[in-house]
């Protein structure tokens, strides 16, 4: 016993050499302050590895062409990016995020797909008074209720992108709905944010499921019900892989003949239109962006978006290059980078005119943004998200 | 093995145990203790998840190294101490009261689990308990209202002791150090009592065990309870110190880390488990944050090079599997 | 849509996950019931299998692509299975545990390879012209692709029951279980044996992969959610056997189409409540032969 006690003793010292990499000193004071030099530290949280890296990787291109195309400044100062990697979930994105806060020591945070990180790490941000831009996740919980005042957000709500279909489809000849997203919280939110504007513009839901998240390779079970709910519309809320494997069963099984789909636009958007093939042509969708969309800002971002990477940009790529947008915008109005002054500054950043996504502000630190209603049709030999109507602006709502 | 379970209860060894475990404990705390005086915050919280990482792996390997049953669910307890002591913390207390439900709620819960699962052995051991796990990740998915769903438990109040709250690195590496201990100590004396003799000679021959009369399906079950109540007590920790708990935490992802942890650092043996959490810790956290998401291929090569080229540990292990 | 229609498109929807559940499963059961090795790596051949299908025939195979993808996946089946048989082999006398400790290292290996090799985009892929499409019969609309696989698959079933029961090949490696040392006296290799078995249950896992590719679509992920199911068939089923997986496979296929039409709500807790229900009635699996009696 006494061997092993030396062996795991020596093993302890090793973790904590190898964890010392973070450097001495201790740990009863705060952090000390970082010498305040010109540039900025940019934590980018992504995912790089499972389920959600391809949509790291857009929000990466976006962050990144922005930067090159302002000479690597936000906001006059030097920026430098660290990335870590947030992985599928809150296991993985909140040591990560622990890790940018308190050994890469960032001024501010961007990044962050899934909502459970993001709600993991508020908190750990508000204590550590540093701003975080959500690029993505959804959840209405992280900027309403009890939410931080330094965690902000570029992206959307996922009740806010439903009801703005659901707004449209009760002002159609659907007169009958049935609701089908994925059982966990994003999936839950999308079907009350759909029903909710749904009703409320007289639609009738006629019924609803939640297949299991992640676990579901085989929607026939549900496509049935819904052949037999009576309903004349699906609204359907589902990404990556989930997306590919319903929009290709529904079209299999018969159902898109007769039911059309209408879906939170996360459906149809990037690399899984590809994959969904034909059985995503004519599907509805309504999102805040879409590569067609026809103003100046997006032409030219577009354009300097398939020269760099050779595809077409995604809504995750313009929610980077938009937190990188107001960013430099607020980091330009403070004389230090800390979450306080910059938080401030962001409030009074008012209308943001020049956006890929056409003007929207933050109202309740969440955009206040306009959506289209899209259609997936072939342009020019790709498969596109084509705009078929500008829905106006919504509020984001939980 | 059945000799020396029967001369053990002499006084004289229970006092030279008593002295042993004292000293296995106290030596490693003590310099455990005096970790946040040398190291930065980061290296501090760090340390404190392989704590209770730790902890959870030497839980599991009362399980695996000392009655031999390899369980793919110990995340479960784990998990449903999280989740308790989080909701008392949010509902009612955040005092170490918080971490007396979660041993509770984990101890009811691997009772009932561990009386239907200790019937079985073996592979079909390993499938009962990944299916306990699967089924408590989806009851914390599914039940929101209690466990909020996908997102978790999120914005867990910190632990107060005496008004004073523990939400620093150090406070709360201290907080999560001291309940390490306790449950140590715990795990400890289950595996060196009496009882726990009967243990090593279930692992060892069960046939032999039942036919000498001892009742070991029942000494089985307490096994897995106390490891169950002790993966909660871990569980409660990382409620205090992550202040957020999600399905994740229950689920297969976290029990075969676990396992794994175990095997690495050398089965039956004392601080193995721990030595297996860190490196588990370290590479995943620390490395994998920042090596462009090949986080899960240093783990995986690490696991081969732990199979190739660490006979030591695992070669100690073989040769009391081969008793059977 | 007719009560009636719903149960049969459920019930055929069943079947065809079923046999294809079965496919995979028979290489695990066999690799773990005859070499006693649990080869926690199998769903990454699986995927192997899913990814070579999109990456031949594109995101409309033809027939010319097909063929050559059901080559590969022979070709890389069998490379993986006499690699997976190699580096297994020093561990044969150990604990289950570390066998699975390092099958589970060589799939997290194996699913950044892939990644590397074919990017983290979902990657769909059709059926040739005249497998694809969906049939109508009477106004039932179903995906013509899954009957036949419903037709492949049982084909494959009864190769393999055929060869494991009733072929020498399959008696040498039933005696190789039951009696190593008895085997070697015969003048045959009990490690060629091994091999053999190996790559068998690894082609299988990929051919399994190449016919599922166009249902289940190759993405990262997808080989930890095919190893779970598969490993939940083989141990409901019981070890060693050819004819426990099979019902299992066919059951779960059922379970997983009938019954979460049935109901919905349960549909989370479905597969591992009926392992566990299993489990607790019949603590070794439903069928438990004895020429896969454990060691």
């Amino acid at each position: 016993m006494a061997g092993i006690n030396r062996r795991a003793l020596l093993g302890i010292a090793a973790g904590l050499g190898a964890a010392g990499i973070a450097g001495c000193g201790n740990s009863l004071d705060a952090a000390a302050a970082r010498s305040d030099d010109n540039a900025i530290k940019v934590g980018l949280v992504i995912p790089q590895a499972g389920v959600y890296t391809p949509l790291g990787l857009d929000i990466q291109r976006g962050w990144d062409l922005w930067l090159r195309q302002h000479d690597g400044k936000l906001g006059g100062r030097r920026v430098t990016t660290v990335v870590a990697d947030e992985g599928e979930g809150p296991q993985t994105g909140v040591p990560a995020v622990q890790k940018l806060l308190q050994n890469d020591q960032v001024d501010v945070l961007v990044g962050i797909v899934s909502s459970a990180t993001a709600l993991g790490v508020r908190d750990l941000v508000t204590s550590a008074r540093k701003l975080l831009l959500i690029a993505n996740a959804g959840a209405g919980a992280i900027t309403t209720g009890n939410s931080s005042p330094y965690i902000w957000r570029t992206s959307f709500t996922n009740a806010q992108v439903a009801a703005a279909m659901g707004a449209h489809l009760a002002g159609s000849d659907v007169r009958r709905a049935y609701a089908i997203a994925p059982d966990y919280v994003a999936g839950t939110e999308a079907i009350n944010g759909f029903s909710k504007a749904y009703r409320a513009g007289g639609g009738t839901i006629a019924g609803q499921s939640q297949p299991p998240f992640g676990k579901t390779q085989d929607y026939q079970p549900f496509l049935s019900r819904i052949q037999s709910s009576g309903a004349q519309g699906t609204f359907c809320f589902f990404g990556g892989a989930e997306s590919v494997a319903f929009v290709k069963q529904y079209s299999q099984f018969g159902v898109s003949r007769t039911i059309p789909l209408y879906a939170s636009g996360f459906l149809v958007e990037g690399g899984v239109l590809k994959a969904q093939g034909d059985a995503a042509d004519g599907i509805l969708s309504t999102l805040h962006y879409t590569s067609e969309l026809d103003n100046p800002a997006n032409t030219a971002f577009a354009q300097a978006f398939r020269s760099a990477y050779g595809a077409a940009p995604t809504v995750y790529a313009v929610q980077a290059w938009d937190a990188a947008a107001v960013l430099s915008r607020a980091v330009a109005q403070v004389n230090a980078v800390d979450g306080d002054r910059l938080s401030k500054a962001l409030k009074g950043v008012g209308v943001i005119s020049d956006s890929p996504r056409g003007p929207w502000s933050f109202v309740q630190q969440s955009p206040r943004q306009n959506f289209y209603l899209r259609r997936v049709q072939t342009n020019a030999g790709e498969r596109v998200n084509a705009v078929i109507k500008d829905l106006g602006p919504l509020d984001p709502q939980s | 093995m059945t000799a020396a379970a029967r001369t053990d209860n002499t006084t004289h060894l229970r006092t030279r145990r008593a002295a042993r475990t004292a000293t296995v404990i106290a030596g490693p705390s003590l310099v455990l203790a005096a970790a946040p005086l040398y190291l930065a915050p980061y290296a501090t919280t760090t340390l404190t998840r392989i704590l209770i990482f730790g902890l959870l792996a030497a839980s599991l390997d009362l399980l695996v190294g000392v009655v031999g049953l390899p369980s793919l669910g110990h995340a479960a307890f784990f998990g449903v101490g999280a989740y308790a002591a989080a909701w008392t913390a949010g509902h009612s207390t955040a005092s170490p009261m918080a971490l007396v439900v979660a041993v509770l709620a984990a101890a009811v819960v691997s009772l009932v689990a561990g009386s239907v699962a200790v019937r079985s052995s073996g592979v079909f051991f390993l499938m009962l308990t990944l299916a306990v796990g699967e089924l408590m990740q989806q009851a914390a998915d599914s039940w929101a209202s209690v466990t909020g769903g996908s997102n978790g438990l999120y914005g867990v109040p910190a632990p107060s002791l005496w008004g004073h709250v523990v939400d620093q690195p150090a406070t709360t590496y201290w907080y999560v150090l001291t309940f390490f201990v306790l449950g140590m100590v715990v795990l400890r004396l289950a595996s060196t009592s009496s009882p726990g003799m009967v243990l090593r000679g279930v692992r060892d021959s069960e046939i032999r065990m039942r036919a000498l009369g001892y009742p070991t399906t029942r000494v089985k079950l307490g096994a897995f309870v106390v490891a169950g109540a002790v993966a909660g007590l871990a569980g409660g920790l990382l409620a205090a110190q992550q202040r957020l708990v999600t399905p994740a935490d229950v689920g297969f992802t976290t029990s075969a880390l676990a396992l794994l942890a175990v095997v690495i650092g050398g089965t039956g043996s004392w601080w193995g488990p721990c030595l297996g959490a860190a490196l588990v810790i370290v590479i995943r956290d620390m490395l994998g944050a920042s090596i462009d998401g090949h986080g899960p291929l240093a783990l995986g090569l690490m696991f081969v090079l732990v199979v190739y080229l660490m006979p030591a540990g695992i070669a100690r292990f073989r040769a009391r599997r081969n008793v059977s | 849509m007719p009560t009636t229609q719903i149960a049969v498109t459920a019930m055929v929807n069943g079947l065809a996950v079923g046999l294809l559940l079965f496919i995979i499963a028979a290489g695990l059961s066999l690799i773990f019931g005859m070499m006693d090795v649990l080869n926690l790596a199998h769903g990454s051949l699986f995927l192997t299998g899913a990814y070579l299908a999109w990456w031949l025939g594109g995101e409309q195979q033809t027939w010319p692509s097909l063929a050559r993808a059901v080559v590969a996946v022979i070709v890389v089946g069998a490379a993986a299975g006499g690699l997976l048989s190699l580096m297994t082999a020093p561990l044969s006398r150990r604990s289950h545990l570390e066998q699975a400790l390092l099958t589970l290292g060589i799939a997290l290996v194996a699913a950044d390879i892939l990644s590397a090799l074919f990017g983290d985009d979902v990657h769909a892929t059709e059926p040739p012209p005249g497998l694809g499409g969906t049939v109508v019969i009477a106004g039932w609309t179903y995906p013509r692709y899954r009957l036949v696989l419903i037709g492949v698959a049982a084909l494959i079933t009864v190769g393999v029951y055929w060869t494991i029961e009733r072929t020498s090949m399959g008696a040498l490696f039933r005696a190789t279980v039951s009696d190593r040392d008895m085997v070697a006296t015969t003048g045959v290799d009990p490690r060629l044996v091994r091999v053999g078995v190996f790559v068998l249950g690894s082609v299988l896992a990929t051919v399994a992969g190449l016919l599922g590719a166009p249902i289940y679509h190759a993405r990262p992920g997808l080989d930890t959610t095919i190893l779970v199911l598969a490993l939940v068939v083989v141990v409901v089923g019981g070890l060693g056997s050819i004819r426990g997986p099979l019902v299992a496979a066919l059951l779960f296929g059922q379970i997983e189409s009938v019954g979460r039409a049935v109901l919905p709500g349960l549909a989370s807790f479905l597969l591992f409540g009926t392992l566990a229900a299993v489990l607790a009635v019949r603590p070794r699996g439903l069928f438990v032969l004895t020429s896969g009696a454990r060691r």
